[in-house]
């Protein structure tokens, strides 16, 4: 007599092999709960992120760059929908993109004195992180060859030049660079640690 | 006592005469799209010469296939060009930065498997081990993601492709390293989707290797490519002029 009384197409086939079956122990370490791992945080309304936003930018437009800065990095998204965070990531890369190259070192090193500055140069260094990745999960595993010129010998006027279109977007990536490189000059390697270890993500 | 450095271990380059024979196939590949690709670029030369030159650009890659594997080393025949453009000088160091706060590792044994002592960042078994992901970009087609672990990381690079024979040169270019890849310790066999080479660096790794050679390899690494990738270009446009040139000689 066989062992499997009754046959069907899932016992035929070897699909069952693949289950992860650590997924439906629940003591397994994949089902780790990591809302452990950080202390709840107050969610952010989009509405919230545009008041803020128009805040900076009056501070911004009155010439106090630092104040907007600090007001930008005060109130982190880190509890609320995408468009929310998507719109402070948007503020935040407007302020760094209107300071100029000579005073963002002067700059960090005033927020890195002040009370609490190093935790403000984290959300910083989190959110430099983030505005770098935008449009890389989205692009991630296709290839555009739309985008492509055939071959950049031939004399094609179909496409444009490689990289006229994405100029604006090269310029903000290279803002963000030298921000990195001044903000690990003031506060260290450490700012990187924390922003890879800390579960409050932006 | 030796101590193993991947730079000395692991040349960027492979030796000659073992890439000549991966060269080969890279051009026979786009044989079949060449006739509809010269013929948007002459679209205002006459039918005659627009089919004259469609035969002889097939008739130039068959050239090519032949004669690629005899090319010089590619290293020699142009002048260095300076090592640091301005822009990519503080990705680089962006670069090196996180990877140096990144690879802080330390031994880590399976939680799901007994005896076992697995790359978690592969494993993906506990989340609670898992970093954020860094991704640093210099523009759209070139970016570095570090993906931090307790006892791994996961480094994936896309190298900036401008057209179609970037492409299929850092195609062929990484599949030739991904193929030896027992050899180079930290490379990945296969990259991550959406990036063209990736490397895995585990508490192993960098227990029997010096930590600052690892990310000067990695660095290093991203220097060479794009100027390896650039030089092939160029010798492979020239190579395709000068054939066409001679093949054209006989018709003037």
């Amino acid at each position: 007599m066989s062992i499997i009384q009754q046959h069907t197409a899932a016992t035929l086939g070897d699909a069952w092999r693949t289950v992860n079956i650590d997924i439906l122990n629940e003591d397994s370490s994949v089902n780790f709960d990591t809302t452990t791992l950080h202390p709840p945080q107050p969610e952010i309304s989009e509405a919230d992120v545009r008041n803020l936003s128009t805040q900076v930018r009056q501070l911004l437009r009155g010439g106090d760059a630092e104040g907007a800065l600090r007001g930008c990095l005060e109130t982190p998204v880190y509890n609320g929908v995408d468009a929310a965070k998507e719109a402070h990531l948007q503020t935040l890369i407007e302020v760094l993109q209107s300071i100029k190259a000579s005073d963002m070192t002067p700059l960090l090193k005033g927020i890195y004195a002040a009370p609490g500055g190093s935790e403000l140069l984290d959300v910083l260094m989190k959110y430099i992180y983030k505005g770098m990745a935008v449009g890389a999960p989205a692009t991630a595993g296709l290839k555009s060859p739309a985008k492509m010129t055939p071959q950049s010998t031939g004399f094609s006027q179909v496409g444009s030049r490689p990289g006229v279109a994405n100029e604006s977007a090269s310029a903000a990536m290279s803002v963000l660079l030298s921000w990195h490189e001044k903000l690990v000059e003031v506060a260290g390697l450490g700012c990187i640690g924390r922003t890879m270890t800390d579960w409050r993500r932006v | 006592m030796e101590v193993r450095t991947p730079s000395s271990r692991c040349p960027t380059l492979p030796p000659k005469e073992a890439r000549s024979c991966d060269i080969e196939p890279r051009v026979s590949r786009p044989r079949n799209e060449v006739p509809d690709r010269g013929s948007n670029h002459h679209l205002d030369k006459p039918p005659q010469q627009q089919q004259l030159e469609q035969q002889s650009c097939l008739l130039l890659l068959l050239v090519l296939a032949i004669h690629l594997p005899n090319m010089p080393p590619l290293r020699e025949a142009t002048a260095q060009r300076s090592a640091f453009s301005q822009s990519l000088r503080p990705y680089l160091q962006c670069v090196r930065s996180s990877l140096i706060a990144a690879l802080t590792l330390s031994n880590f044994a399976s939680q799901t498997t007994e005896r076992h002592n697995v790359p978690e960042i592969e494993a993906q078994t506990s989340p609670e081990v898992l970093l954020t992901p860094l991704t640093i970009a210099r523009n759209e087609n070139e970016r570095v993601l570090i993906e931090p672990s307790i006892n791994s990381v996961r480094i994936s690079i896309k190298i900036k492709q401008a057209d179609e024979i970037e492409n299929l040169l850092v195609h062929k270019f990484t599949r030739f390293l991904e193929m030896r890849a027992e050899s180079f310790f930290i490379l990945r066999r296969k990259p991550i989707p959406g990036y063209d080479i990736s490397f895995l660096i585990t508490n192993f790794h960098t227990e029997e290797m010096l930590k600052h050679k690892l990310v000067d390899f990695i660095i290093e690494f991203q220097e060479e490519v794009d100027k390896e990738i650039s030089e092939m270009k160029l010798f492979l446009n020239a190579r395709a002029r000068f054939v066409a040139e001679s093949f054209l000689t006989p018709f003037d």
